[in-house]
């Protein structure tokens, strides 16, 4: 463990120099903090009010308060120990073992030394970001893929280099020559790919961007939280940092990419889905506090009685209500309304793509899964050919289905069927009618169609699963098992499927929840010329339909827009997370039973 | 690494930042990016080259070309995700359905003043329909959202070898009315197998021409409601699931494009758009205006219009390229494609057009034809256009499948619609 401290190498600066640099930058930043508070408080920043609103103009401006403070008490820390040499050295002491740890170690000046040292590796990372967006990296990327994509023919030469590099290993009388060979063509025309590619007139790009203030000074920013998060990270010995507390910030240095992902593109998302899910969002407007209105529209339903005055249905219910279904009891027609009817078929629909898919995506995937853990010649690549839809794109795999396999009329799905029928009525005598499916067309159909094709795609990878859960089945129980005369059918189902149990679970549960969250299957199927008929519109459909298409800037009731979606994607959160806790309390019920 | 090293490595490193705007090819252009949804990669390489050719001539502007997603939806989608973003390019196409709602949401800018302020432009050299959309004011202001890039309209493709098999007139002449397009269709169908008398798509438009065609409308006349709830609603769906029903059609929702370019269908109902992928097909065909139905000949008048991003940093620019990219030279090289119709009043640019295909000998007049008479594609001010249009779609598709009558059809949707409409 002792290694882990290493010696320090000795520095241009004595530890109280750099100490007080870090206080003042540790000051600077809670400065900085409050000022663009104070800024944002008073809408001179980012624009975030114009965007998206009070709260989360007050939000924003509470969340930069949060650095001022962090700075402030590591600022309290660094000063601790500046006004108290003795604790210093005594700090110093503890570091090189000459005294034990435990002794006299004051808390305030370590945590400030860890505030300091998140404080600054975020400060880089952001301000690193910063710098990228402000040099048009983000928008160039795509330019750069493509300008490498124009050039491809000079991959072959890192192809070639590969080639000589592994002829090198075989001919060991050349192998020094070849490898050399093989370095100079893979460096040329790696070169020769860059420059090809336009790397240079990037880089000359970038460097033109120089030519504003705010990338000089965020050039700057970067660098100094860059040099301030190396130097907290090596002044652990000033702070009398035990081994293990240095593994524990370690650990955070090793998970922080995730974290700062999670925090920047999942949690930030979520967290304002579900602020603008209580507001009227819309495209280039600002939205404004709507309370439970986007809700309260999602639930309102009505359940009318159709009486004889009312010709049609609908003339029964209200009139910002539209029909959900009708029911017959007795003589008696029932009309079930809803203010947002096709949220409530597109969840209907949700609901009965989970309940086919969810059979026809694992039962296959177990039998498969069986047939391919077998020792059988060729296994392999059929593991790899199962697996193949799960890997490919779903636009191109969709777009085959519909053209190729699903069209009524020249579709290879009823061609088969023409065929079989032919023959059974050839063979037979019979005399059945060729059915010829509307697999797109036919309302009774077309959510089958889509259940048809995304269990298709994902049956590969739940085989994997499987096969996965299989292959940790002990061969000796089924060796024990046909010892005591068990068939291969009570081997399956007294060892295999009980051990697969936990598998199973998991398998079910990810296949609902992707079920649930259904979108691209139906989209690509239907939308290039036509939207997405009711009867298969899922709900994420639907939300994304809110989201993007129901943008018409008037007031026109609460259900379209940023808001509502959000709302929507709230309330299809909840019924997930139901069915998923529901799932996990059963599972548990059964392996207490 | 040792301190020393690290802090003189960093000086370094800042030091040459510091020379890097000596390098830098500061040109001081001004850049402006604009997007258009090409069909196809000719079509893109067109634009490309126009983009070129404008930057060429025009001092201290650099222009940046996109082709846009080839997907209806997506491309759209993409545009709001950009523009709520601040990454949206300073022009782009949007079709003319969208207008309203772009401009209502603020996401394009209101050209008016810049309109004003240039001589050299009038709203009288653009056809009509689209310019009434393109200028129309909710608050009474003047307003200018966009300038056409084109029109088009719909045609009836048909399958000159399959009628020449039936032995039927072809399509079109002054008896061309729904009576003689249903007897061709029977004519056809009856040669058997899988061959079929017509088939269409099923977006808006398709059902929108036979509703039209019988007297009907989707808006009433001050677009502020739904204007469905009529008699010749009725007759147009009779008419139109008749066809369907009859087993004279491709089936309703089906892609009708790829069975007719297989030779399989007679008639084919889709926008001058369709027409250059055509030359591709082996066998003869033309087009020819869609028949006349109860209540006179009906088309559509499609178009898109170049609009300015609201939040670009260079109006004035944005606006003289509008002008640049829809001036009677650019309009001529777009017509020359042969995949839509100059949006400019300009006899020059028609000539073009009307000359494009010549060794195929297509009646390109029939798409002008169908513009003097046709409905304009309409932006809707006063509702949510994606709502109405997706309650028209359903129950169209419900009507034509059986599972609704013309009349509960005709009775209903308006109940359903209106409340997409403001009060």
């Amino acid at each position: 463990m002792a290694t882990l401290t290493k010696p320090q190498a000795k520095s241009a600066f004595t530890p109280s120099l750099v100490l007080l640099l870090s206080m003042i930058w540790a000051l600077a930043i809670a400065v900085y903090s409050i000022y663009l508070a104070w800024r944002i408080f008073n809408a001179e920043a980012f624009d975030v009010r114009e965007s998206l609103g009070n709260t989360v103009q007050y939000f924003f401006g509470f969340l930069s308060l949060v650095p001022a403070v962090l700075g402030i008490f590591s600022a309290l820390g660094f000063a601790l120990l500046i006004t108290n040499p003795e604790r210093l050295n005594l700090y110093q002491r503890i570091a090189d073992h000459e005294l034990p740890p435990a002794q006299g170690i004051d808390r305030i000046p370590l945590l400030g030394r860890y505030v300091f040292l998140g404080l600054n590796y975020l400060g880089t990372v952001l301000s690193a970001f910063y710098l990228l967006h402000l040099w048009d990296v983000f928008i160039g990327l795509d330019e750069v893929a493509e300008a490498i994509y124009e050039n491809r023919v000079l991959l072959w030469g890192l192809v070639g280099a590969y080639l000589l590099f592994w002829l090198s290993g075989k001919i060991i009388r050349l192998q020094r020559t070849l490898e050399l060979i093989a370095l100079a063509v893979g460096s040329i025309s790696f070169i020769l790919l860059l420059l090809f590619s336009g790397v240079h007139e990037a880089l000359i790009y970038i460097a033109g961007q120089y030519d504003s203030l705010i990338v000089w000074i965020v050039t700057a920013v970067v660098i100094i939280f860059g040099i301030f998060t190396y130097n907290a990270l090596q002044m652990g010995r000033t702070f009398g940092e035990t081994p293990e507390q240095s593994i524990g910030w370690q650990g955070w240095m090793l998970v922080s990419p995730n974290v700062i992902g999670f925090g920047l593109f999942l949690a930030g998302p979520l967290l304002l889905s579900f602020y603008l899910s209580f507001t009227n969002a819309k495209v280039g407007q600002v939205p404004k506090f709507n309370g439970l209105e986007n809700y309260t529209t999602i639930f309102s339903l009505q359940l009318r009685e159709q009486k004889p005055e009312h010709q049609y249905p609908i003339e029964a219910l209200d009139s910002d209500y539209s029909i959900v279904h009708t029911y017959k009891l007795g003589n008696t027609r029932y009309v079930l309304g809803a203010r947002d009817a096709r949220f409530w078929l597109s969840l209907e629909n949700t609901l009965q793509f989970c309940l086919m898919l969810v059979p026809l995506a694992t039962i296959p995937a177990i039998g498969l899964a069986v047939v391919l853990n077998s020792q059988l010649p060729g296994v392999k690549f059929y593991r790899a050919l199962y697996f193949l839809p799960s890997v490919a794109a779903v636009v191109g795999t969709a777009l085959i289905w519909r053209t190729a396999l699903y069209s009524s009329q020249i579709g290879y799905l009823n061609y088969a069927i023409e065929q079989i029928i032919n023959a059974t009525n050839a063979i037979f005598g019979t005399d059945i009618e060729n059915p010829q499916f509307g697999w797109l067309i036919d309302s009774r159909l077309q959510l089958f169609s889509v259940v048809l094709l995304t269990a298709w795609q994902i049956i590969g990878f739940n085989t994997v699963l499987f096969l996965a859960g299989l292959q940790g089945i002990p061969n000796a129980l089924y060796e024990a098992a046909s010892v005591d005369g068990a068939s291969r059918w009570q081997q399956f189902r007294h060892i295999t499927l009980p051990l697969l149990a936990p598998t199973t679970f998991f398998v079910v549960v990810t296949t609902i929840i992707n079920a649930l969250q259904v979108f691209n299957e139906p989209y690509v199927l239907y939308s290039r010329e036509q939207q997405v008929p009711d009867t298969v519109a899922t709900a994420v459909y639907h939300l994304y339909l809110k989201a993007f298409q129901s943008t018409s800037g008037n007031e026109l009731g609460a259900a379209s827009g940023f808001g509502y979606a959000s709302a929507v994607a709230w309330v299809l959160f909840a019924l997930i997370f139901s069915v998923t806790l529901l799932q996990f309390r059963v599972s548990r019920s059964g392996e207490e039973r | 690494m040792n301190k020393r090293l690290f802090v003189i490595a960093l000086i370094t490193l800042l030091s040459l930042t510091l020379l890097t705007p000596v390098l830098a090819q500061d040109s001081g252009d001004i850049t402006l990016r604009w997007r258009t949804r090409p069909d196809n990669q000719e079509e893109a390489d067109v634009y490309q080259a126009i983009s070129d050719a404008i930057d060429a001539e025009w001092d201290g502007v650099t222009l940046r070309y996109e082709a846009g997603g080839t997907e209806t939806a997506g491309y759209q989608d993409t545009l709001i995700t950009e523009i709520e973003a601040g990454t949206a390019p300073d022009v782009f196409w949007i079709p003319g359905t969208d207008i309203a709602r772009f401009a209502e949401a603020g996401l394009i800018l209101n050209l008016a003043e810049y309109a004003a302020a240039d001589e050299d432009f009038s709203v009288e050299d653009f056809v009509e329909q689209p310019m009434f959309h393109l200028t129309f004011s909710q608050d009474g202001e003047p307003a200018l959202w966009g300038l056409p890039r084109d029109v088009s309209s719909f045609a009836i493709y048909y399958n000159i070898d399959l009628f020449d098999q039936a032995g039927i007139d072809y399509p079109g002449g002054e008896n061309w009315d729904w009576e003689a397009f249903r007897e061709a269709a029977e004519e056809i169908t009856a040669l058997g197998g899988d061959i079929r008398g017509f088939g269409m798509n099923n977006w808006w438009a398709n059902y929108g021409y036979w509703l039209n065609a019988a007297g009907s409308s989707f808006f009433t006349e001050d677009l502020r409601s739904c204007g469905l709830d009529n008699e010749n609603t009725v007759v147009a769906l009779e008419f139109l699931s008749s066809l369907y029903k009859d087993g004279l059609a491709v089936p309703y929702g089906e892609d009708a494009e790829g069975p007719f370019r297989a030779g399989n269908v007679g008639m084919f109902i889709n926008g001058r758009w369709a027409t250059p992928g055509m030359t591709q097909v082996d066998f003869n065909w033309n087009v020819a205006e869609l028949p006349a139905g109860p209540a006179g000949q009906s088309n559509w008048v499609f178009w898109g219009a170049y609009v300015v991003n609201a939040k670009t940093e260079h109006p004035e620019e944005a606006w003289e390229l509008l002008t640049r990219l829809t001036s009677p030279e650019v309009q001529g090289q777009v017509a020359a494609l042969g995949a839509n119709i100059p949006s400019r009043v300009s006899e020059e640019a028609l000539e073009v057009f009307l000359n494009t295909f010549p060794e195929l000998g297509l009646n390109n007049q029939a798409f002008l034809n169908g513009l003097s008479y046709g409905v304009p594609e309409t932006p809707v001010w006063f509702g949510s256009w994606s709502d109405i249009d997706n309650a028209y779609f359903n129950g169209v598709a419900e009507v034509i499948n059986g599972d609704l009558s013309p009349q509960e059809f005709a009775d209903t949707i308006c109940t359903e619609v209106d409340q997409f409409f403001e009060e």
